[in-house]
């Protein structure tokens, strides 16, 4: 995969402030991502050590991603939307061969697309975990996880093995080229 | 007596929303007009025709047209997720069947969507266009041709058009969807807000 993945997010550099929201549910494979990216990028990348409340950040630049896991700890929800405002993508990542989870994938993420602060993200949904065996397709995943049902957000899905790094890159340019949009 | 009043007032100066659907083979183009309309109608300018990536998923435009408010859905056209259409249908007052018209050999792929399409019960009376996309090109076939080989006096859609243009140049494109806006607008009602 070599430096793409930093390739990718170069269109973004600037003077804005671009956030980035990975979640998902414990397991999906949301800081093996986070790894990758961090492998990827070069001496610019910060990390942020986790913040009482279980986030991660990484800062690259003038690009921010926040991670966390969604599902259980709904105690702690509430800080959570201190990261809300200005939010411009929701990564959502998913494990496609833990069907027994899907339900409760579905249930969070759909959670997170009420947030009024978040209407205006665009969402990018990693069907992670590929390589492994019975993982269910985009198509699959996407139906279970609702998509379809959404009319006021800009979304998309990509099979991905961020084990193997693949698919990673796709889904990313994909993001990028959304959130810059027409700016030259 | 007031909230009556001011809804009364809310209700005669809503403006209309419509849904238009866009649909189509992949590679048509109907991402690239998305992104031109948004520069047509809105004045941002939209992603460049040359970074375009496939639709895997859905994107919205929404838009101010002839005093609609304008949301279009643009769906992948790819087999494996032309499963995402049907979902739409219901929701839709309008609905944009974008071509590549320089592309005859997939003309028969096109008309056979172009059909089950056409035929769905659930877009019973809603308005639909037919955009003859990439004029442009040299080997484009003409609007004339086209409507020969998909039939097209066969349709018996109380409002169809076949608009031929160009998601390069931008000819065609804001004529075809004014008429579109306009036919919807006959059939949508004004939707208020409590
Ligand atoms: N010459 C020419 N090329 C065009 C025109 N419209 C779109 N294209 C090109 O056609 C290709 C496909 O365009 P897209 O807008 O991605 O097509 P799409 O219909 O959205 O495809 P899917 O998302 O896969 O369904 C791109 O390379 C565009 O630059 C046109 O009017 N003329
Ligand atoms: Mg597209």
């Amino acid at each position: 995969m070599g430096i793409v993945l930093s390739r990718v997010f170069q269109a973004l550099f600037g003077s804005k402030e671009v956030r980035i929201l990975i979640l998902g549910l414990d397991n999906a494979g949301k800081t093996t991502i986070l790894y990758r990216l961090q492998n990827e990028a070069d001496d610019n990348i910060q990390t942020i050590p986790t913040i009482g409340f279980n986030v991660e950040t990484l800062q690259y630049k003038n690009i921010k991603f926040q991670v966390w896991d969604l599902g259980g700890q709904t105690s702690i929800r509430p800080y959570w939307r201190c990261y809300y405002p200005n939010t411009d993508a929701i990564v959502f990542v998913v494990d496609s061969s833990d069907r027994e989870r899907m339900a409760i994938a579905k249930q969070e993420l759909m959670a997170m697309l009420e947030e009024e602060e978040l209407k205006d993200a665009i969402l990018l949904v990693f069907a992670n975990k590929q390589d492994q065996p019975g993982s269910l397709t985009s198509t699959e995943v996407s139906e279970a996880l609702g998509l379809p049902d959404i009319r006021n957000r800009q979304w998309s899905i990509q099979e991905a093995s961020a084990l193997k790094g693949k698919g990673l890159f796709e889904g990313f340019d994909w993001l990028v080229t959304c959130i810059k949009g027409g700016e030259a | 007596m007031f909230s009556l009043i001011a809804g009364l007032i809310r209700y005669l100066f809503s403006k209309t929303e419509i849904n238009v659907l866009i649909l189509g083979l992949d590679y048509a183009g109907k991402t690239t007009l998305l992104e031109q309309m948004k520069g047509i109608f809105k004045k941002v300018q939209g992603i460049p025709p040359s970074k375009i990536p496939p639709t895997v998923g859905l994107n919205v435009g929404k838009m101010d047209v002839g005093g609609c408010k304008l949301t279009f859905w643009d769906l992948g056209g790819q087999v494996r997720v032309r499963s995402l259409w049907e979902k739409y249908y219901a929701d839709a007052h309008g609905l944009i069947f974008v071509m590549d018209s320089a592309d005859v050999g997939r003309f028969e792929e096109a008309r056979m969507a172009f059909d089950t399409v056409k035929e769905q019960g659930e877009l019973h009376g809603v308005p639909l266009m037919m955009l003859a996309n990439k004029q442009d090109l040299p080997e484009a076939i003409s609007t004339a041709d086209i409507s020969v080989q998909f039939d097209m006096h066969k349709i018996t859609k109380v409002a169809f058009r076949l608009q031929p243009c160009s998601g390069l140049t931008c000819d065609g494109v804001a004529e075809g969807i004014h008429w579109i806006v306009d036919e919807a607008k006959k059939r949508a009602r004004p939707r208020v807000d409590a």
